[in-house]
């Protein structure tokens, strides 16, 4: 022993040293991820990757920072394609947004619930879904819209469904090179319903369950985080609940049906079976929300 | 391997040559000797570190600082017109909205991103603009307070 104390350096500045590329363009951009491999982490946002890195769970090569690209920084709408939020937009420029607020305004709602102001001036939605955590809080509305997510990859500019994107706890379908350049939300006619997020505490916490439910163009779909290890769906419940009238023994049915199809584990935030009870409680709030908006 | 960064820094231009994993905030504090802006947590729960970039608040231990090239950086340092503070530092002080004092360059500049979009804002509005702050002795509500006499004055003039 040599009597030294081993103490983790507080910021980055403790970690190992990585390159820094800001390249211009998206062929550019995967020209270097390709060259790194594994080793190359996309850096949008950085309050995941930064914050992976200062913990010592990611140990990049090369830090591909995309906020350089052309085009990724716009949200445009139009009737035919609908919404969409380019990569790099923030979660507070998307909050602003007067189209996404009149239209989509559920999905404005659930990005605003993320971290802090501060965070928010900076995260992405992009970096949100890429990052793949179960409980991110722009996930679940965005399966709830059908959502699809345009990539940049081997094809050149491709989408995939949002459904098709989460594969696991922290793993996207997206292949080593590839890049989110926007997400896209069709146009639809009428959106109502909320978002909720169920938190230890109001500001800058994770949630320990979050839930969309709405009712597109009539048809009501509900999406859970944190009860999975992905975001779900809870289709079995969405198709019992079609063309029925929402009483409130229906809805009682509904929770009961969105149970079985759930499988939240215990955690430090919450135990399994206070998740369950709180999903019951949002499916509730949820679908009378939905009463009400009749 | 080191790279060269020109930014603007509390409204002057300046240029550093800086290695790719040093946080702006590491950069703020040791290669310009900014000690304003604090690291309490390094992971964007507290914002003790919060800087003003373009005009907005952001956490400073979550950026890099080779990101900080062409942009306008904005910290507490650059409030005061030389020993002569500005009316919102002096309000924290009238108030006695601090008292270890970490935390507050931060809830300043978050205050302050605030007063420069909305210069008259509510309490509700103050409250939310510092949620993303974090102090361990005031209990808020001077802070608050202090933030409100100037919405007040504003409202006022
Ligand atoms: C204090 C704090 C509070 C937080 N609170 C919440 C919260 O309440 N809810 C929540 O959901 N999250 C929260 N987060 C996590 C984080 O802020 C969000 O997930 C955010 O949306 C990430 O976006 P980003 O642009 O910062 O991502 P980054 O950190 O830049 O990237 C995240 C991951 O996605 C990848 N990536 C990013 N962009 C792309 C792209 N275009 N193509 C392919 N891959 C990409 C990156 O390589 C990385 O692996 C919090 C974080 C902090 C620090
Ligand atoms: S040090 Fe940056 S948020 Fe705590
Ligand atoms: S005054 Fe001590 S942390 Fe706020």
């Amino acid at each position: 022993m040599n009597g030294t104390v081993k103490k983790r350096k507080a910021g980055v500045d403790g970690v190992k040293n990585f390159e820094y590329y800001k390249p211009k363009s998206l062929e550019e951009a995967r020209e270097l991820l390709l060259k790194y491999g594994e080793e190359a982490s996309i850096l949008n946002g950085g309050t995941d990757l930064i914050v992976r890195i200062h913990d010592g769970l990611s140990h990049p090569k090369a830090v591909i920072d995309i906020k350089g690209i052309e085009g990724l920084s716009e949200i445009t709408y139009d009737e035919v394609d609908g919404l969409t939020i380019g990569a790099c937009v923030t979660l507070n420029q998307m909050g602003e947004n007067p189209v996404l607020l009149e239209k989509f305004r559920v999905l404005a709602e659930a990005g605003h619930t993320v971290g802090s102001c501060q965070v928010r001036n900076r995260a992405t939605m992009a970096g949100n879904i890429a990052n793949a955590s179960p409980l991110a809080d722009t996930a679940t509305p965005l399966l709830a819209l059908d959502a699809m997510v345009k990539v940049f990859g081997e094809e050149g500019e491709t989408e995939v469904s949002i459904h098709d994107f989460f594969v696991w706890v922290r793993k996207t379908c997206l292949q080593v090179g590839d890049i989110v350049t926007g997400i896209r939300i069709p146009n639809y006619g009428s959106i109502e319903g909320i978002y909720q997020k169920h938190t230890r505490r109001n500001e800058v916490d994770l949630a320990t369950v979050c839930a969309t439910v709405i009712k597109i163009d009539g048809e009501v779909h509900i999406a859970l985080g944190s009860v999975a290890p992905t975001p779900i769906r809870a289709r079995k419940t969405e198709a019992f609940l079609k063309g029925k009238v929402l009483t409130e023994e229906v809805i009682e049915e509904a929770i009961e049906m969105v149970l079985g199809e759930i499988a939240p584990i215990g955690d430090i935030r919450a135990s399994k079976d206070y998740r369950e009870e709180i999903v019951k409680v949002l499916i509730r709030r949820g679908l009378r929300e939905l009463i009400a908006a009749m | 391997m080191k790279r060269d960064v020109c930014f603007i820094l509390n409204g002057e231009p300046v240029k550093a040559s800086i290695e790719p994993h040093v946080t702006l905030l590491h950069m703020l504090r040791e290669v310009f000797d900014l000690t304003g802006a604090k690291e309490g947590c390094g992971g964007g729960e507290c914002g003790a570190c919060t800087v003003l970039v373009n005009n907005k608040p952001m956490n400073a231990c979550l950026i890099l600082a080779v990101e900080a090239d062409g942009l306008d950086i904005l910290t507490v340092e650059g409030l005061s017109n030389g020993l002569e503070l500005d009316e919102l530092q002096q309000t924290f002080i009238d108030h006695a909205a601090l008292q270890c004092g970490y935390c507050t360059p931060g809830m300043i500049m978050s205050a302050k991103a605030l007063l420069m979009k909305n210069p008259t804002p509510t309490e509700d509005q103050v409250v939310k603009a510092i949620s993303g702050n974090l102090c361990r002795c005031t209990g808020y509500k001077k802070i608050v307070e202090a933030v409100m006499d100037i919405s007040n004055r504003n409202l006022g003039s």
